[in-house]
């Protein structure tokens, strides 16, 4: 006896001898749907792609104890990892992913928020009252406020005919609905929403903080029209897309919120995981602030200049909130989450 | 004064495979078995990055270019401007979310470069993770890239702000555990590259002819373990067929029949021929241990693996 056994008889060689087929079948069907899709798979041809993962899952586990073989390893590696990713595949459609999110999802999450919600509304309407009884008082704080290139000149100095024609005059510089629909998307408010959301992260402080800033710019807008005796006007002219725009920048903040007091309070979890729980309602609030920012767009850019009487924009700003509401607080009732 | 120690074989190997373990990613998938994936290198990631910046806005240009060429002078009004504004919305977090939903974590970018994102939970890719991620890669990169240009600010704080904040943002993916950046880490998911391998010959079945030249004893068989075997293995599984490789046969040749005592000659024609048939020998031999718990990792099995 001088050979440890012959080469055929190597355990690992009768392990492969025995599988490999149902290795090969398992990488046919996976390169047939990574080429053409799940879709395209026959009943059979499913059924047999769960059975062969699962055998080639087995001979994996197996190959790791008792294979030296580094090739055979790595390619059974590979397969299986192949297989898994063919197998854990998303299963739902992206229309229902996109009907299940608006119907249920997003109101979900809205009324799950309502603490992160008071903080996000609330500090904007601090805001915007410590910033109305400053410049009520004292006119050059809405300098302080104000960045230069978004008052124009509806400063304080300006006189009330200018102001008069900024809320009702027609917008020369956007002819086109769309055109000024676009311009509205890459516009001030869209950004602060963005920021205000991202920056949350951050111990929800620059949140917070800007949330508060932008209420003190609205709040300084309005006192410099007040002043003029244009109150009312301007409330219309704020309303007609301010109530849905100025509430997305709101819900945006309270997502900065949900993330920032996972850092601030995690509870039990590490704030990694806290940050991974509380960013699923986070996410959705961000989306719904999107999709509320899209619509205010299109109230700015086709409704603002057409609708001139301060009562029906009144009527469409607060008739759009109202709708908001009823969705977020209506809508999905009763479906899982 | 003393100086740094040599490095021992064990703790080369030790390193090394150390190392190769820091580029992989387990996850564990419902069945139990944990599945091993390579992470995908930042190369390769800044690369399907580049190629899907490429091929959004340079679909984006080619189309602006279009409408202008085919002389639609009159159409490109304020509205063709608006058109392509919102375009250019549209390319950005809707494009990846949307390619990583349908593709299943994979961009138009990442497709080509073959890398691919997946859940580190060991779950399918959920939704909202893809929307996370890219959500985060808006907020991570995106803006403040736009804001370090010049575009929506002119504020040199606002800039110097964004810049380090950019700094940081890059520097994240650096040094975090599994090379994640922010976004992924809030999302938990991870790039992994996925190649496809082939299956390789199974290398003892040529040894059929081989057996009866070469014969080796128990004792010629109880020096290497499994960390020489697949080095050999690699060897043996290399297809270069030049002068080099006939060399290093021999040397290695040379070297193993040292080590293990084997006398008889072994001629130059031959080498390749003997590592081939002592691999079939040498894995029997350790295959046949391995059932009885007799598993040794390397050469210095029995030693404590840590010194000579």
């Amino acid at each position: 006896m001088t050979n440890v056994g012959t080469t055929t008889d190597l355990r690992s060689v009768r392990f492969r001898r025995e599988r490999e087929a149902g290795w090969k079948r398992l990488e046919a069907l996976v390169a047939q749907v990574e080429r053409k899709g799940m879709r395209h798979l026959s009943f059979d041809e499913a059924r047999e792609l769960t059975s062969t993962y699962r055998q080639t899952i087995n001979s994996l586990s197996v190959a790791r104890e008792i294979s030296l073989d580094h090739a055979l390893l790595t390619y059974l590696e590979n397969l299986a990892a192949r297989a898994y990713l063919v197998i854990y595949a998303p299963q739902a459609s992206i229309g229902s992913l996109i009907t299940k999110l608006l119907v249920s999802g997003i109101p979900h999450a809205f009324r799950r928020s309502v603490p992160v919600l008071t903080i996000g509304f609330g500090l904007m309407i601090i805001g915007a009252l410590i910033g109305f009884a400053l410049v009520s008082g004292d006119s050059t704080w809405f300098y302080t406020f104000v960045p230069g290139e978004l008052a124009g000149d509806r400063g304080p100095g300006a006189s009330r005919a200018a102001l008069e024609t900024s809320l009702f005059g027609q917008d020369t510089l956007h002819q086109n609905a769309l055109a000024a629909f676009a311009a509205y998307l890459i516009s001030h408010n869209t950004q602060v929403a963005i920021l205000c959301f991202a920056l949350g992260v951050f111990w929800t402080l620059p949140t917070a903080f800007l949330t508060f800033y932008n209420g003190t710019i609205l709040g300084a807008f309005v006192a410099v029209f007040a002043e003029k005796g244009l109150g009312y006007e301007v409330f219309g002219w704020l309303s007609i897309h301010g109530v849905t725009e100025i509430s997305a920048i709101c819900v945006a903040a309270a997502g900065g919120a949900q993330l920032g007091l996972a850092m601030l309070l995690p509870g039990e979890m590490t704030r990694k995981d806290a940050l991974r729980v509380r960013g699923r309602d986070a996410t959705k609030l961000l989306i719904l602030a999107a999709i509320m920012l899209f619509a205010a767009g299109i109230l700015e850019g086709f409704l603002r200049q057409l609708v001139q009487s301060t009562e029906l924009r009144l009527l469409i700003g607060w008739g759009a909130g109202a709708l908001w509401l009823c969705w977020l607080l209506f809508s999905g009732r009763g479906a899982k989450g | 004064m003393s100086r740094k120690p040599q490095k021992s074989a064990a703790e080369f190997n030790r390193d090394h495979l150390k190392r190769e373990q820091k580029k992989m990613l387990l996850i564990t998938p419902p069945e139990g078995v944990p599945l091993l994936f390579r992470r995908a290198s930042l190369g390769a990631r800044l690369g399907a990055q580049l190629l899907d910046l490429l091929i959004t806005y340079g679909s984006l240009l080619l189309l602006a270019f279009l409408v202008t060429y085919l002389s639609w002078a009159s159409w490109f009004s304020e509205t063709t401007e608006a058109l392509f504004a919102i375009l250019a919305f549209l390319v950005r977090a809707p494009y990846y979310i949307l390619t990583e939903l349908v593709w299943n974590g994979r961009t138009i970018g990442k497709r080509i470069v073959k890398i691919r994102v997946i859940s580190v939970n060991g779950r399918r890719l959920d939704p909202h993770q893809v929307v996370v991620r890219n959500l985060m890669k808006e907020a991570e990169v995106f803006l403040p890239i736009m804001l370090v240009i010049g575009v929506m600010t002119s504020s040199g704080w606002v800039k110097l702000a964004m810049a380090v904040w950019l700094l940081f943002v890059f520097a994240v993916p650096l040094f975090s555990r599994q090379n994640q950046r922010l976004g992924d880490m809030i999302a938990g998911t991870c790039v992994v590259e996925q190649p496809k391998i082939a299956l390789a010959k199974e290398l003892t079945e040529r040894t059929h002819v081989a057996t009866e030249k070469f014969v080796f004893e128990p004792h010629h068989l109880e020096h290497y373990g499994r960390f020489e075997l697949q080095s050999l293995e690699r060897i043996l599984r290399d297809p270069a067929r030049s002068q080099a490789a006939y060399d290093r046969d021999k040397e290695v040749a040379r070297t193993i029949a040292k080590k293990i005592g084997f006398t008889d000659r072994i001629a130059d024609m031959e080498a390749s021929e003997f590592l081939s048939s002592f691999y079939g020998a040498q894995r029997a031999s350790l295959e046949s241990g391995q059932i009885f718990g007799d598993v040794r990792e390397d050469k210095l099995h029995g030693k404590n693996g840590k010194s000579w």
